[in-house]
């Protein structure tokens, strides 16, 4: 990683970790680097509370995301995962997580699986921002 | 006077560079006037591959997939031309500061391209029936011969099944249709054993008509298959207006002039003055000519025919197709493989036509969901991202995309306005107001219901409509109306300009109709037919 750059590598590290369980090569730490430099993101001070605890864990990161996608679709919280998802997905390295591939008949129940959990992940979310809303109030 | 050119044409977009080249191929001494902005980022770092080879081997490709400023991820986008990729959205540069629009209820899309909105084009064809023409203003025994002249020259594949009569018509040169890709094959079968009784209600499906090579073309290839059709232009197989500009630049009688945004004109007893600001210097400049062809694109033409006729009528008349999509999951595609070499464009059209009648025909073109990346189909879905992309893998193959565009009429809520304006480029700026009546709004609602009943007989469930607001058709005319009695701010039916003795407009301006079909064809036919029109009395 590029010398004044190391800290968004923290941050990259986890939401790569979070969103295809992997720790992102160099390559992706500095496109990421560069990405927040250039897009700049300006959280509230709503956001950066919420952004705090996403940084916690794995499961607050899923949690919070997954509550956010239901009622703030558009929070900048959310902003910082989608670029990375999005480098991510450009990145060689990392294309067996999103081009479309054949899957085995066994695989739906994994699906029905990752879709419940998603669902109690979304639904804690909307418990753990109702929280941190108030903490801001 | 001794005049510069025998013609000046106004605009290299579809229509521009079609009367262009139909002027420099009679041997008229011609030039085009453009702004003529170019990518200058993206067309030499993107590889000349296939789109899952690129994914797979190059380092590079957030360059041009996610853009040097990372433009190409979107995140509360509403600004005009966010749908572009980055490589395309030269398109729309330069236009909020060159050429502003103001509305709320109104969003168009212009272009200061050279190539004009061409170059973002989905190559559909369509070759209008004679209903629709004669509800537009044209006469369609002369536009016949138009219509294969433009053919002959872009080139146009398609197949002569159903959708035909909808989009092909009697064309004759047309090139063999694309292979077929497994998620729209699907379809098709499953058309084709419901066949009867989807053409008892008036449902007709076909392949897509497409300016699209299958056969090599002087230096423009067959398709490859690449799938990388919204990214680059690398083979030349989709036609761009483009192409036809870097051909007419090796002809002697043909000039082409960047930078020059046209302000308006000026007819004299011995010619017409073209007036032209550039855009790199904001010098200001006179060509002369003794004709002069508008093609900027309707709202392009719409500001340079108020301001040569000083203001005196600010308000005028516009039509844009109302455009919606409806993403659908098609079952039998769920958890497959995509093939690796396809095209990213349209290559089914469903057709609603009730009446048998071929007018007001309600029409759906049929896309698959790859090249556009994944992470913006993960967005749309109420899940956090890690569960979502999951499932989005799974599904993706199997998303189909159905593209409406309705019909559409003239009504007093749908006008464009100009009003001065000294902070501006232009000392003007464009506004306008586009508002569906309560009755157009139900049709169209009718008409989606209608195609979102056919499209699951056809095994693909719609997930939801999405309305994109009013100008993101990208489809506009009707500002100058076709009308016999040389009333101002109308075309007579040879295009050209009321009031005055040498001024032509080629473009979509004088459409009183548009049908759901998509005009660019019908828009380059016309612009041939205005350009034989002008050298009449030559």
């Amino acid at each position: 990683m590029q010398k004044g750059n190391s800290i968004y590598a923290e941050e990259a590290e986890r939401i790569a970790d979070y969103l295809i369980g992997v720790a992102p090569g160099e390559r992706e730490l500095n496109i990421y680097s560069e990405a927040m430099q250039i897009l700049n993101i300006q959280f509230t001070k709503y956001e950066q509370e919420l952004w705090k605890s996403m940084l916690k864990s794995k499961w607050r990161m899923a949690c919070i995301d997954g509550g956010l996608a239901l009622k703030e679709p558009n929070n900048n919280a959310r902003r910082k995962l989608f670029c990375m998802l999005s480098i991510l997905e450009t990145s060689p390295a990392y294309i067996d997580y999103f081009l479309s591939k054949s899957f085995s008949s066994f695989y739906f129940f994994k699906l029905m699986w990752t879709a419940t959990r998603a669902v109690c992940r979304g639904l804690t979310g909307l418990f753990l921002i109702k929280l941190i809303k108030i903490k801001c109030k | 006077m001794q005049v510069d050119f025998d013609y000046i044409v106004v605009g290299s977009g579809a229509t521009g560079a079609i009367a262009a080249r139909t002027l420099v191929e009679a041997g008229c001494k011609v030039a085009v006037l453009d702004a003529g902005v170019e990518d200058e980022q993206y067309k030499s770092i993107i590889p000349n591959k296939d789109f899952i080879s690129i994914r797979k081997e190059d380092q590079q490709q957030h360059t041009y997939f996610l853009g040097n400023k990372f433009e190409g991820i979107p995140w509360q986008t509403t600004k005009v031309g966010s749908q572009l990729t980055p490589p395309r959205n030269f398109l729309t540069e330069l236009t909020e500061k060159l050429i502003p629009f103001e509305s709320e209820t109104f969003k168009p899309m212009e272009s200061l391209a050279k190539g004009g909105l061409g170059g973002g084009w989905g190559c559909g064809c369509y070759l209008f029936s004679k209903p629709e023409l004669d509800a537009i203003g044209l006469d369609e025994s002369v536009m016949r011969k138009s219509y294969e002249a433009v053919a002959e020259h872009i080139g146009i594949s398609g197949a002569k099944d159903d959708g035909a009569p909808y989009c092909l018509g009697e064309l004759q040169n047309i090139l063999p249709p694309p292979k077929l890709e497994n998620n729209l094959k699907n379809i098709f079968d499953a058309y084709a054993k419901k066949k009867n009784k989807l053409n008892k209600k008036g449902v007709y499906v076909g392949r897509s008509a497409l300016a699209l090579l299958t056969e090599n073309k002087n230096d423009r290839s067959a398709v490859k298959y690449k799938d990388m059709d919204f990214w680059s232009d690398k083979d030349k197989s989709a036609y761009r207006s483009w192409m036809t500009i870097d051909e007419l630049k090796n002809k002697s009688n043909f000039t082409y002039h960047k930078n020059c945004l046209v302000l308006k004109f000026k007819e004299t007893e011995s010619g017409i003055e073209v007036y032209v600001k550039r855009i790199d210097t904001n010098e200001e400049k006179i060509f002369t000519c003794k004709k002069l062809i508008l093609s900027p694109g309707v709202l392009g033409t719409a500001r340079i025919v108020i301001r040569s006729f000083d203001y005196v009528q600010e308000q005028l008349p516009v039509i844009c197709n109302p455009y919606s999509y409806i993403p659908c999951l098609q079952w039998k595609m769920l958890g497959k493989e995509t093939e690796q070499y396809k095209t990213s464009f349209s290559q089914l059209v469903m057709y609603i036509d009730e009446n048998k009648s071929n007018y007001d025909v309600a029409m759906a073109a049929l896309f698959s969901y790859r090249s556009l990346l994944l992470f913006k189909l993960i967005k749309e879905s109420p899940l956090n991202f890690a569960d979502g992309r999951i499932l989005m893998q799974y599904l993706q193959s199997s998303f189909t995309i159905a593209g409406i565009h309705h019909p559409e009429k003239p009504g007093p809520s749908k006008f464009i306005r100009m009003k001065k304006d000294v902070h501006s480029f232009t000392n003007d700026i464009l506004t306008g107001q586009y508002i569906l009546s309560d009755q157009e709004e139900e049709i169209n609602k009718q008409r989606e219901n209608k195609i979102k009943s056919t499209l699951r007989t056809l095994g693909c469930f719609p997930l939801k409509t999405i309305h994109t607001p009013h100008g993101g058709s990208i489809h506009y005319a009707g500002t100058l109306p076709f009308d016999k009695s040389n009333k101002p701010f109308t075309l007579l039916p040879n295009g050209k300009l009321a009031g005055t003795q040498n001024v032509f407009v080629a473009d979509g301006s004088g459409f009183k109709y548009l049908p759901a079909k998509g005009l660019t064809l019908t828009l380059m036919a016309n612009a041939h037919f205005v350009a034989n029109n002008a050298m009449i009395n030559e």
